[in-house]
């Protein structure tokens, strides 16, 4: 008994567990409701938070819920349970959640991270591997016969030669590249609700994004048109409005300029997402479809058109929809509510859908 | 988690503390120590004292959280001492603690072990924590045959019965359920005697209608012969409510033996929590006190340095509170002292009692015969917290004590105004100190825990009823179903609960709740002594 420690780790692990499986449920309201343009930093934790578990008995009416706590980082307030999550945790149940498949990478590119795991093991080393020790010990035992159950022999023994140790092996990870355009249409009145929808749209993609390549691998670009189209910074993108006509291809053939004349399309993995209500001109559709045919159909590795709160007059989706049916590079998504941004997530990055 | 041994001072120091405790008479059973560092002592806290716990999600959640906090420095790991009192008894130590703390932490040991050996509810069993252990394993192998998700379920549903253990309850299973290994239970026996009629001479009809039977024999005889089949059928029979529910579940729901298993490590964990807030003030009052004697005596041999830090620890731990944040380590030591204090100058007779002269009264000192310590050793023998503080937390003791005694802003916080107060000055508030012993006093009928007691188990088809005795407070509300579901769970079959004019009950996933004829818990309690139904179904 003295060598004993007193822990709980088997009871946490199953509260984590419990955990676990109740961020599942949580995570479609997260990404719904939750504020995501505040999951700052990818690295930081996000917390979430929901109500306590606490068995019922029978207890006066003006009794509290009883005690609470929770899971990786828990905090309490009443009736509330607050946790910190890693971001990485979180992106990887959201995956899970929402069925999202790893974005493919192409670019073996020629800076690669370094890192050790000890998967190999050898007959020197620091950390044994006991399991495995025993195992050979056991066989070797066996074959000299000091270990025969049916001769009423039981020694195992354990020679150098016997031991096995886990031994680091270098792992390189190729540095994926991967740069993403976001564009606006500039000319439909981007407000309110129409506003905070495309954020966060755009706030999930930044993130998913960044949880794929690795937040230092991934620029994020953004570009705005009315009858024409310009490169903007972060915020002047929900910012800037004009009033008037539109022609959304210019945009289509800027992005297909930058990602052509600025990046190396060899080693780099192009993302482009065009928010807008798809009201456009008659011909300008059509002249969309020639840029999404010869431009970057074959570059990018994802293109997403997705139209905010959208009215009869909008035909943009559908014109594109009868050039490229089903396709597994462009996607098309609606988008009226902020309900639907999770069906709109899985529109955009989901499986390739079925022609 | 060392043995206190491993450590040549501490070990001394638990050698010395101990022949000091035999020096000065007290009865010290063996007592094992061991040191833990801070989270070692936070996961004992949460597995009820014992090393070893079967998996459990709750215990889980209290841990992560504690963990969060002492990781974020929200909670500190300095606790000074944790005991599990049985025989052999196995104390805690906290390895952060100074020599001095760990000595003042091993004296005030062994006034709970002696405490919990002498006192009349006794809770010293032999080998409590072997047993324990023993349950663990029990449990762990309970989990194995059960499966993961059925064992979490029905481990789940238990934690709702688990405030519903009283075995020192006057209505607990010894005293109000009739087995075959016990035909008269206390509460029964009692009953019948004090109905007992005196014989008489002459059985004419004269003296039938005198002294008339209050139950005539035929049907006395019908009733009998109806709880011997329910005896010979089930097992057992309900003679009188039982508050000791989650016992009560223990022995006669249908469990399978794994269940079983789960159960019987709950109530053996669970139910000693009543012996602490039975004699909670006494037994960390009698601690205390035992723990300075022990401490001057180590001090005055120079065992140990450090006199300052363990008066200031002292100090801090008998702190005194207002009557509803109580502080059992500062009223308990503090009525202990006074009480030697009287014993000593012979003030508790009854002589001191009648004198009616003020002056008389504070000049009293006429010593009795008596050794002040052996009379202290025979309140500990004869009674609990609540006939100690109804004896000796007077008026006076209150005042004294500072128990009706609030800082200003938290009484205006209360919303207690100056002028509602006993009396007040700038800084404090003092309340009536009869209405706080008073207050004091009630604590010990609930608990501030509703009573609830099985009053039926053939209720409706078999079904368990649960009868909610009524102290002015609702229950709550949402919580009644998934209590019910849970003990369903347990039960096996329909479960019920009255309280006041409501009957919710849980049946087949079905839950309904229903207007009734409200029934006071004396008439329950003679309807089924009488051998009839607690509530008409």
């Amino acid at each position: 008994m003295a060598e004993d420690v007193i822990e709980s780790n088997e009871s946490e692990g199953l509260f984590n567990d419990f955990i676990e499986n109740q961020l599942e449920d949580l995570v479609e309201h997260v990404v719904n409701e939750g504020d995501l343009d505040r999951l700052g930093d990818a690295g930081s934790d996000i917390v979430i938070e929901m109500d306590d578990i606490v068995p019922p008995t029978f207890v006066y009416d003006d009794e509290g819920a009883g005690a609470g706590g929770r899971g990786r980082g828990p905090g309490r307030e009443k009736d509330r349970l607050r946790f910190s999550l890693p971001y990485e945790r979180f992106m990887e149940l959201v995956a899970r959640k929402l069925g999202l498949p790893n974005l493919t990478k192409t670019g073996q590119g020629r800076i690669k991270e370094l890192s050790y795991t000890f998967r190999t093991f050898g007959p020197v080393g620091v950390i044994l591997d006991k399991r495995r020790t025993f195992r050979r010990a056991l066989r070797s035992s066996i074959g000299l016969g000091v270990y025969d159950p049916a001769a009423g022999r039981f020694e195992v023994q354990f020679r150098r030669r016997d031991r096995r140790y886990r031994v680091p092996q270098r792992v390189e990870r190729p540095r994926f590249k991967a740069v993403v355009f976001y564009m606006g249409d500039i000319s439909y009145s981007t407000w309110g609700e129409r506003l905070e929808m495309e954020k966060r749209l755009v706030g999930f993609i930044h993130h998913w994004l960044d949880f794929n390549y690795g937040a230092g691998n991934v620029d994020h670009r953004f570009f705005v048109h009315d009858v024409e189209a310009y490169e903007v910074d972060p915020d002047a993108f929900y910012r800037v409005s004009t009033a008037g006509g539109t022609r959304a291809a210019p945009v289509f053939e800027l992005v297909g300029q930058v990602a052509v004349n600025e990046y190396d399309v060899g080693s780099t993995n192009f993302y482009a997402f065009y928010f807008g209500d798809g009201e456009l001109f008659e011909d300008d559709a059509s002249h969309i479809v020639g840029v999404l045919e010869d431009t970057l159909k074959p570059l990018f590795n994802r293109v997403g058109l997705v139209e905010v709160k959208p009215s009869r007059f909008s035909y943009l989706n559908r014109e594109v929809e009868k050039a490229f049916p089903a396709d597994p590079v462009i996607r098309l998504a609606q988008i009226k509510d902020k309900k639907q941004t999770v069906a709109t997530i899985q529109a955009l990055f989901g499986e390739a859908p079925h022609a | 988690m060392r043995s206190v041994r491993t450590d040549p001072l501490l070990s001394r120091l638990v050698k010395r503390v101990l022949e000091i405790a035999r020096d000065l008479g007290r009865t010290v059973p063996e007592i094992r120590f061991f040191l833990l560092d801070g989270l070692e002592f936070a996961a004992l806290l949460e597995k009820n004292v014992y090393p070893a716990s079967p998996l459990n999600l709750w215990e889980g959640k209290r841990m992560a959280h504690r963990r969060h906090r002492i990781e974020t420095g929200e909670e500190t790991t300095l606790y000074y001492e944790v005991v599990q009192t049985g025989d052999p008894a196995y104390a805690y130590l906290n390895s952060a603690n100074s020599p001095v703390i760990q000595a003042s932490v091993m004296a005030h040991v062994v006034g709970h072990c002696e405490f919990s050996l002498l006192n009349v509810l006794r809770d010293a069993e032999p080998d409590r924590t072997e047993r324990v252990l023993h349950l663990v394993r029990k449990a762990e192998l309970a989990r194995q045959q059960m499966g993961q998700k059925d064992y979490v379920e029905f481990w789940n549903a238990c934690e709702s019965a688990t405030s519903l253990a009283a075995p020192r309850s006057q209505y607990n299973l010894d005293r109000t359920v009739e087995t075959e290994s016990r035909p008269s239970p206390g509460m029964a026996t009692e009953e019948t005697s004090s109905r007992r009629r005196p014989i008489l001479p002459v059985f004419d009809t004269l003296t039938e209608l005198l002294h008339p039977a209050e139950e005539p024999p035929f049907e006395r005889e019908i009733r009998v012969r109806r709880r011997q089949q329910a005896l010979g059928r089930r097992g057992y029979v309900l003679r009188a409510p039982c508050q000791d529910v989650l016992g009560f579940l223990r022995l006669y729901a249908p469990l399978s033996p794994a269940e079983r298993r789960v159960l019987d490590y709950l109530y053996e964990t669970r139910a000693p929590q009543e012996f602490v807030m039975r004699t909670q003030i006494m037994n960390e009052g009698w601690a205390m006190y035992w723990e300075k004697q022990i401490m001057l005596e180590l001090f005055r041999e120079r065992m140990i340095p450090g006199v300052i830090e363990y008066a200031r620890v002292f100090s801090g731990v008998c702190a005194p509170r207002p009557y509803f944040q109580r502080n059992p380590y500062h009223v308990g030591y503090n009525l202990w002292c006074r009480i030697e204090e009287d014993l000593r100058h012979g003030r508790l007779t009854l002589e001191y009692q009648e004198e009616t002269d003020l002056e008389r009264r504070e000049a009293w000192d006429r010593p009795v015969p008596v050794d002040p310590i052996e009379a202290m050793g025979r309140i500990v023998r004869t009674t609990t917290d609540a006939e100690f503080l109804r004896r000796y937390l007077t008026k006076e003791a209150v005042e004294a004590l500072h128990l009706n005694r609030l800082p200003r802003p938290l009484a205006e916080r209360m919303g207690i105004r100056p002028a509602d107060a006993h009396r007040a000055d700038d800084r404090w508030v003092w309340l009536e100190p009869e209405a706080v012993r008073q207050e004091m006093l009630r604590f010990y009928v609930h608990f501030h825990r509703p009573r609830i007691y099985v009053v039926d188990t053939e209720f409706r088809d078999g079904g368990l009823l649960l009868y909610h005795r009524d102290d002015g407070r609702t229950l709550r509300q949402d919580w009644i179903r998934p209590t019910l579901r849970n003990l369903n769970r347990i039960w096996k079959g329909p479960v019920a609960l009255v309280t006041r004019s409501s009957l919710h009950a849980y049946a087949g996933g079905r839950y309904v709740q229903e207007e009734v004829e409200a029934v006071e818990f004396e008439e329950v309690r003679e309807r089924m002594l009488r051998g009839e139904k607690a509530l008409a179904a």
